[in-house]
């Protein structure tokens, strides 16, 4: 086995060129966008380093610590993630790959009776194969890493603050108030306070669906930690079947001062601070 | 409860976490504004479900929300939800119902303020067994 993968290998290496033209015809041919999207010279660039490396993983080709092969893995490895990003799809991640053995196999072919012929090309598959799955691992873990982040930086922007006058900010709620979204918004609204020194906050609920008896007493722990830092809290987007619905649950929101509008809300808040519209 | 008879299709939606309770609500939501109730009734009832829902959730671990459409007397249509749990039931129902009682140290508001919103409220419990609650929401 041993002295066939060399062999293979000083073929491949003999071949080398019509190989690479080989392949880089199958990419254009098949993995089109993957091809404009790292661009023809970089492609070129990649398939024939990823040849050069093949070529010295074949003699040794179980040896997993080889630095040729370590090396592939890298380069593949870079271009998977690379296409992730760029939304190609991870059939043609796998064909850049696979395609490698349809510019090999003709050289083999060529050159190999058909004995042994049938080991070779074994040989090269199963290499070949390896690759292929190493990849699309990385292909997949990438994904997950930018939907993590994508959920994460969501996160992040969903409870934006808006200064909306000079000592007044405003923190527009959606969706539901569950636990881990209050604690966001408890911090982000008391270090907005600290930061931006003002003295009234808005907490506008128009884009909350449902509010009920878990959503008031989120609301209630905000305005009195609001306080405790000495600045009001005004609810705004409290429309009347809102209102009359707390009123029939019992929920009485005692200190928080509440507006049907943001309007009328920011309008208290600028009398709150001695201040006016002009 | 008036004699009320289930009349098509019913759904049943399993709840085990806040998803499922935003799924519930929306369920609801989109049943009453097909059967015409106002903006202000499925408000009420919404809030109702959430809470119910919600204290299957958190009293109980999981349980279930079924709904249908039933016919009353006089040609009336509504809505009615049932919710059942296998949790450690209610030991004293009355003193549940009561606004302030929470045995988790949250505002004991939902179960009275449950009833409070929607037309009719039943509630069954058995310490050890589990809960069976049902409203009624009439056109
Ligand atoms: N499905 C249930 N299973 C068991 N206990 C319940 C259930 N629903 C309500 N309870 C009990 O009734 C109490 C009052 O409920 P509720 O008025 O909704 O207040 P809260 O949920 O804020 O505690 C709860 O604290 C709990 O002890
Ligand atoms: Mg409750």
């Amino acid at each position: 086995m041993k002295a066939l993968n060399k062999e293979v290998s000083l073929l491949l290496s003999k071949h080398r060129e019509k190989i690479f033209e080989l392949w880089n015809k199958q990419l254009i041919l098949r993995a089109r966008s993957l091809v404009e999207a790292v661009g023809i010279d970089e492609t070129k660039q990649m398939t024939l380093d990823i040849l050069g490396h093949f070529i010295n993983v074949m003699p040794d080709q179980d040896d997993q610590a080889n630095d040729s092969y370590q090396k592939v893995l890298k380069i593949l490895a870079a271009m998977s993630r690379k296409m992730t990003l760029q939304n190609i799809t991870p059939s043609e991640t796998a064909i850049f790959v696979f395609s490698m053995k349809n510019s090999i196999f003709p050289v083999l072919q060529d050159e190999f009776d058909e004995k042994k012929l049938a080991d070779a090309i074994m040989a090269v598959n199963q290499l070949i194969d390896l690759l292929g799955i190493n990849t699309f691992e990385t292909y997949l873990e990438s994904r997950e890493e930018i939907i993590n982040e994508q959920q994460q930086a969501f996160k992040e922007v969903s409870v934006p603050v808006v200064k909306v006058w000079d000592r007044i900010i405003m923190i527009p709620l959606i969706g539901m108030l569950d636990s881990e979204r209050t604690q966001m918004m408890m911090e982000i609204l008391l270090e907005a306070l600290e930061n931006s020194q003002s003295k009234v906050a808005i907490l506008d609920i128009s884009g909350i669906p449902v509010v009920d008896t878990l959503v008031a007493r989120h609301l209630i722990t905000a305005a009195s930690a609001a306080q405790l830092m000495g600045a009001e809290c005004i609810i705004t987007g409290v429309r009347a079947r809102i209102a009359q619905t707390l009123v029939q649950l019992g929920v009485d929101l005692g200190g928080v001062v509440t507006r049907t509008t943001m309007a009328d809300g920011l309008q208290l808040a600028l009398e709150l601070t001695d201040q006016q519209m002009h | 409860m008036p004699n009320s008879r289930q009349n098509s299709e019913s759904f049943e939606i399993m709840i085990s976490n806040f998803e499922d309770i935003i799924l519930a609500r929306q369920k609801v939501k989109f049943l009453m504004g097909e059967m015409c109730f106002s903006l202000l009734a499925q408000t009420r009832i919404v809030t109702a479900v959430s809470e119910l829902a919600r204290n299957m959730v958190t009293h109980a671990g999981q349980g279930k929300m079924t709904l249908f459409q039933v016919d009353g007397k006089r040609k009336t249509r509504g809505l009615k939800c049932i919710f059942e749990d296998k949790g450690p039931g209610i030991q004293n129902i009355d003193e549940a119902m009561q606004e302030g009682f929470s045995t988790a140290n949250s505002l004991g508001l939902g179960l009275g303020g449950a009833k409070k919103l929607c037309n009719e409220f039943k509630i069954e419990s058995v310490p050890g067994k589990g809960t069976s609650i049902s409203i009624i929401e009439w056109l």
